[in-house]
């Protein structure tokens, strides 16, 4: 009965937080915070991802901006140069982000410690050159323009990828606390032991990049049709830095905390555009005492905390 | 007899660069026995069992059969899908997880029973090595005998029809080594399970196993019955030294 309260709690919880990020452009009407949500979502989804493999096996993907650019750029070369409907876009660009995730992991995820994260890194790094080295094909630094909105309203298209995060999380949540999830937390907590279970060890690793890569990247894709361009920028070091923050924010291995730290992260990015050149310095510190005095994040165990608060007194 | 055998083990051989750690090693296990591996520290016991079990790959030349099945070439978690479980000699648990996790990760491999309430075998398997009530702690807070109780339910949740447990005992006190003792005989009366178990201690050893298979520098030295064994020339030179006798009882290489 204690644990059916606390699923209840959970539900709750979930649906006030899509519910709360729903109303939020009804009350302030405004163009600018729009935006700023769609963006904060679209960062939720890659959050979330990176969490779902990095997060529960403990390998560090320091390349998650691989998947995301490919996702992208497979939305912009579709709807550009191959007149595609726009809503083909996100399918071919979990397809594209899957089979990277597959050149990638087959030969990476044997490494241990830190060359998987090295080699990720390097992926990301790799392709952002091929689009500058191919810029008759690619655009070069100023990428492919002109791509078509999945949706015309912008409202219409917030609501279609806050859908997209609840949809995302809710099923990597759902992976991660049936067994599978359970063997990706063994993995990280001793391989060889797995194998001595009888558990393919690879095959586990491997596949869950693949669907971490394929919901980035049409992620990647979602940011394209929002953006209406893309440019090797996507594929920048920074952006998977960023992730990774998000998901320390949020609370490493939880899948719903890094929601939350996407949308910190965003928003504290954001207010923070009046302190001009000071901004990232503010920032930065902000993200250092976070880090250093929440250790577990801050979004999952916050919500833990009020999580036992209502399961005592209901 | 070969024919019969659960392990067929042939002409094994490792070399670690200039160190031959398994020299020629053969052996067979028949389905049902309890049989121990004994050999001072460095004597190729571990890296057999890794040999066995796929982790490591052995010299080309030499065959290892489980049930007829050639096992060399396989990746260690399909030999461990056929039914070989293994234990580490360092506990080696899945850190970061409750005690209870650690047992039904144990249970998820391919001989996992279709339907069956995992969470519940894990619980019956805990209280049956003793680990009643702690089925929610945190891993990393167990004692050291606590940890190898573990290992031996997460090798069981398996289901595994060789057992295969790498020193079992090593730094445990003279109750917990009985009460373990006791466990492993359990396990292998009730279920008719094979036991290969490695051990350098001779005392609590001798009385759990019914055959022993001596090793020194990665050949095997002797073999025969516990008392045969402790009185065999070559094993007393390996732990003793040559020209001395070894005492009968509780005779333990440090």
């Amino acid at each position: 009965m204690a644990l059916r309260s606390g699923q209840r709690i959970d539900a709750a919880g979930a649906a006030g937080f899509v519910a709360l990020m729903a109303a939020l452009p009804l009350a302030f009407d405004s163009k600018y915070l729009i935006g700023i949500l769609t963006v904060s979502v679209i960062y939720g989804i890659w959050a979330v991802t990176w969490d779902f493999m990095s997060g529960l096996t403990g390998r560090e993907n320091f390349g998650h901006s691989l998947f995301i650019g490919v996702g992208a750029y497979t939305a912009g070369f579709l709807n550009t140069v191959y007149g595609a409907n726009a809503w083909w876009s996100l399918p071919a660009a979990m397809v594209v982000a899957v089979l990277f995730a597959l050149l990638m992991g087959f030969p990476t995820l044997r490494l241990k410690g830190p060359y998987f994260a090295l080699a990720m890194l390097s992926g990301a790094v790799i392709m952002q050159r091929l689009m500058l080295i191919f810029w008759e094909h690619t655009g070069g630094e100023e990428g492919i323009n002109g791509i078509a909105p999945l949706i015309r309203s912008q409202l219409g298209f917030y609501y279609f990828a806050l859908g997209c995060l609840a949809a995302v999380t809710a099923l990597l949540l759902a992976l991660a606390r049936s067994h599978w999830g359970l063997i990706l937390r063994a993995i990280r907590g001793d391989e060889a032991t797995c194998q001595a279970a009888g558990i393919n060890v690879t095959f586990y690793k491997i596949a869950s990049l693949a669907i971490s890569a394929a919901f980035a990247g049409a992620g990647g894709a979602l940011y394209a049709h929002y953006q209406l361009q893309v440019s090797p920028q996507l594929f920048a070091v920074v952006t998977s830095i960023l992730i990774i923050t998000m998901v320390y924010v949020g609370g490493m291995a939880t899948i719903y905390g890094p929601v939350g730290g996407a949308i910190l992260l965003v928003l504290l990015t954001e207010l923070l555009r009046n302190f001009g050149e000071w901004r990232l310095m503010v920032y930065s510190c902000t993200l250092i005492l976070i880090l250093f005095f929440l250790p577990g994040g801050l979004v999952a165990p916050t919500w833990r905390r009020l999580r036992a608060a209502f399961g005592a007194s209901s | 007899m070969s024919a019969a055998s659960l392990l067929e083990v042939r002409e094994l051989n490792k070399h670690f660069g200039g160190l031959h750690a398994v020299r020629n090693v053969s052996f067979d296990l028949q389905p049902g026995e309890i049989v121990g591996i004994l050999g001072p520290n460095g004597a190729g016991k571990t890296t057999l069992y890794n040999l066995l079990t796929g982790f490591i790959a052995p010299d080309a030349g030499g065959s290892v059969r489980f049930d007829g099945r050639p096992l060399l070439g396989m990746a260690p978690h399909r030999i461990a899908g056929l039914g070989i479980s293994r234990t580490f000699q360092l506990c080696r648990p899945f850190v970061g997880m409750s005690v209870v996790e650690n047992v039904v990760v144990g249970a998820l491999g391919p001989r996992r029973e279709p339907g069956a309430d995992l969470q519940a075998q894990a619980m019956s398997l805990l209280e049956q090595v003793g680990l009643h009530g702690k089925e929610q702690q945190p891993v990393e807070s167990l004692s050291y005998g606590d940890q190898r109780r573990l290992e031996i339910a997460r090798s069981l949740a398996a289901r595994p029809r060789l057992l295969l447990l790498d020193e079992p005992f090593a730094g445990l006190g003279s109750g917990e080594i009985a009460e373990l003792s006791a466990l492993i005989r359990r396990v292998h009366d009730e279920q008719g399970l094979t036991v290969l178990l490695i051990e350098h201690k001779l005392h609590e050893f001798m009385r759990l196993v019914k055959r022993v298979i001596a090793l020194d520098f990665g050949e095997v030295i002797a073999e025969g019955t516990p008392e045969e064994i402790v009185r065999h020339p070559a094993v007393v030179e390996a732990y003793i030294g040559r020209g001395n006798e070894i005492a009968q009882e509780g005779t333990h290489a440090a």
